[in-house]
């Protein structure tokens, strides 16, 4: 609780929190204003998927500069050093961090999907099951993004790392992850679909994506081939499930071993 | 005596001028047997044991709670004569037996001039079934499936076989196999249904000559499949969010002289999907924001596009196994690709000056692979394409000679947002902040 309470007073201060909040703020509003043209019935679904495709697009980035700037800001304070040397290991802070930065992010972002609920009922038939799918999603997202972002916060020694790290591993998970992927698809056969699909899938994105648009139920798993049968092995849910924990793990767990107690800046 | 005469002669009239309207008992078959021919059956509040065969020309009329409730072995009701009317019931509970040599409905008519008005069907392996009955009119019901995970069990919500000149309107339907299941049906109408989580919204084959305006098609595995039929016409349908992994909102294989103007194409896998089709006519509609606006085998020809509006499609359209004679462009009036392919029109006639030439790679692997489209919502199909522009792979996939630019002026709504980003952006930054801290945080500035 006191390292939420800390995370929270550091970063009302800074302008990156306002900032991302104001940027989801300015999106959802501007989505809605743009689906009152859409019907009733399914305009609330088109609007979900709306918000999801815009978010894509940035949330990824400003969780990764959150996560990293946080663990950075410990650094160049020197108050990491005085918490390791005080009580706590690194594994220790590392957790309790994790933890009051994503309750950080995800308690506010939470709260405003709670209000913007209240105009989507005026315009559309709402619900609320699809909405939660797509808070899941969306919270899934930046969860395994900010985790990423303590990593790289965690491994960099200067600001200049952190920028280059962040775009570096935005730039694989938002084009090059997929697009190695598609190179391989001509030789995708029965034999080695569930692998592909494991990878596939490890994509935070894709995997988000997957999970909300089945659980809208626009996208339909009826009548599928024998490939996609095999390529969907798991469900949907349980393919968001294993990415966002295997991401978060491995995240923690590189983070630990390869930290940087200072920075240089 | 002469108020006697004239309560005899006033009962007389009643008798002679009024139609008969059965009093229902349980025994709804018995209470058909014995009505006459014009008759009107008003039935009662409450559930009425069925199977049922309606042989005379009476009209039964339910109330709310109205039901007739099958016993689980064949057709509910079945209509074996004309000129019969069924209005404000629910029907219930057919046979959903695959292994019998007659497919059962809820409905079936044989008969023609029939009509079928606000009823209720839930239970059934086909919903109503027009079975060689022409000029039957079924409108203002809702026809309710088993649900998505039963769509192999079941049958179809309106099942039109060798069946003519029929009225389908206003009806809602969902969760059956195929909304709507044409079969060697020609010249029927279909206006204004509402057809949702179905496998094909509608499906089509041998049927000739049928008109479909104001349809809603959403949320099914394909939208409308018309396959091996000529001289249909759909205008003014919507067909959105048919959205599985190879779903389509209108597929056309093997149709004729299908006309398709003023619908709408949104948030579907495949817009329009094309094959072995020849000589359509494509024009005036929207086709927004699916994956792949227009799928076009190499097998069809003859297909014209005009005045559509094609825009914000991850891929606008492609062309596979080849290039047919298809037209992009009509009396020298193409397509409006909105921000797709930005076009300039110095003249100001409309016109773009320059043709439209879309390049992509994506159909080899559209082609070969199957899971090709799982990744069309993906940033890095921009990626793909870009590099395989560079190594020369791409094939042209379409030319319009002569594209439509639209004047649009930027929404007033922009505008607004603009300023309202550029307020709450100067609040927190200069007012917002402040005050959190000090709010919020002993290290908060307080001056």
């Amino acid at each position: 609780m006191h390292y939420i309470w800390k995370e929270w007073k550091e970063n009302i201060k800074g302008k990156g929190l306002w900032l991302s909040f104001g940027i989801i703020i300015l999106v959802s509003v501007g989505l809605l204003f743009k689906s009152f043209t859409l019907s009733f019935d399914q305009g609330f679904y088109v609007l979900l998927i709306n918000l999801f495709d815009a978010f894509v697009y940035f949330l990824p980035l400003l969780c990764l500069f959150l996560g990293a700037f946080s663990i950075f800001q410990e650094k160049e304070q020197k108050t990491l050093i005085m918490l390791l040397t005080r009580r706590d290991s690194f594994t220790s802070f590392l957790f309790k961090k994790s933890l009051a930065v994503h309750s950080m992010l995800i308690v506010p972002i939470f709260l405003w999907f709670f209000v913007y609920l209240i105009p989507a009922k005026f315009f559309f038939q709402v619900d609320l099951k699809s909405y939660f799918a797509f808070l899941v999603s969306i919270i899934c997202i930046i969860v395994v993004y900010t985790q990423i972002g303590l990593l790289i916060g965690s491994i960099s020694r200067s600001r200049m790392q952190i920028v280059g790290f962040t775009i570096g591993i935005w730039f694989y998970f938002f084009f090059i992850h997929d697009f190695i992927l598609m190179s391989f698809l001509p030789d995708i056969s029965y034999e080695n679909v569930k692998l592909f699909s494991a990878v596939y899938f490890l994509n935070p994105i894709q995997a988000a994506r997957m999970f909300l648009e089945s659980s809208l139920g626009v996208y339909s798993f009826d009548h599928m081939s024998k490939l996609l049968k095999s390529f969907m092995w798991l469900k949907p849910g349980v393919f968001l499930l294993a990415n966002g924990s295997i991401l978060l793990v491995v995240s923690f767990i590189i983070a630990i071993i390869f930290h940087r107690k200072e920075g240089s800046e | 005596m002469r108020m006697s005469i004239r309560l005899l002669f006033l009962l007389s009239l009643i008798v002679i001028f009024i139609p008969s309207k059965g009093l229902a008992s349980e025994n709804l078959q018995a209470i058909i047997d014995s009505a006459d021919d014009g008759a009107v059956i008003q039935l009662e509040n409450k559930t009425y044991e069925g199977n049922i065969v309606i042989n005379k020309q009476i009209e039964i009329i339910g109330d709310k709670k109205t039901v007739i409730k099958g016993d689980g072995t064949g057709n509910v009701v079945s209509i074996r004569s004309p000129y019969v009317t069924i209005r404000n019931l629910t029907v219930t509970n057919s046979s959903l037996d695959r292994n019998s040599s007659e497919e059962y409905a809820a409905i079936k008519v044989y008969t023609d001039h029939n009509v079928i008005d606000s009823v209720i069907i839930k239970h059934f392996f086909h919903g109503i079934y027009l079975s060689q009955a022409h000029f039957n009119t079924v409108q203002n019901s809702e026809i309710t499936g088993l649900g998505k995970g039963q769509i192999a069990n079941q049958g179809n919500g309106l099942h039109v076989y060798y069946a003519n000149d029929n009225i389908l309107k206003n009806n809602v339907i969902e969760g059956t196999r195929d909304g709507m299941f044409f079969d060697y049906a020609n010249r029927n109408q279909m206006n204004n249904n509402r057809i949702s989580e179905t496998r094909y919204g509608l499906h089509y084959m041998y049927s000739d000559h049928n008109a479909f305006e104001g349809n809603t098609f959403t949320f099914n595995t394909g939208g409308a499949a018309i396959m091996h039929s000529r001289g249909i016409k759909l205008e003014n349908n919507q067909f959105i969010f048919n959205y599985g992994h190879k779903s389509f909102g209108l597929l056309l294989l093997s149709a004729i002289d299908t006309v398709i103007e003023e619908n709408t194409f949104f948030l579907n896998q495949r817009g329009l999907y094309i094959d072995q089709s020849t000589n359509s006519l494509i024009k005036n509609n929207q086709i927004i924001k699916n994956q792949i606006g227009v799928e076009l085998w190499a097998s069809s020809n003859e297909q014209n596009f005009t005045l559509n509006t094609i825009d914000e499609n991850t891929l606008p359209a492609v062309t596979l196994g080849g290039q047919g004679r298809n037209e992009w462009s009509v009396d020298q009036k193409g397509n409006n690709w909105g921000k797709t392919f930005p076009v300039l029109d110095l003249n100001q006639d409309g016109i773009g000056d320059q043709p439209i030439s879309y390049q992509s790679s994506l159909y080899e692997l559209i082609e070969d692979q199957e899971l090709t489209y799982l990744f069309l919502k993906s940033p890095a199909v921009a990626v793909y394409e870009k590099l395989n522009q560079f190594f020369n792979k791409n094939e042209t996939m379409f030319e319009d000679p002569f594209p439509l630019v639209k004047n649009d002026h930027p929404s007033i709504h922009w505008i607004w947002y603009v300023l309202a980003s550029l307020l709450i952006l100067t609040v927190i930054s200069i007012k917002g902040r402040h005050q959190l801290c000090i709010i919020f945080g002993k290290n908060g500035r307080k001056t």
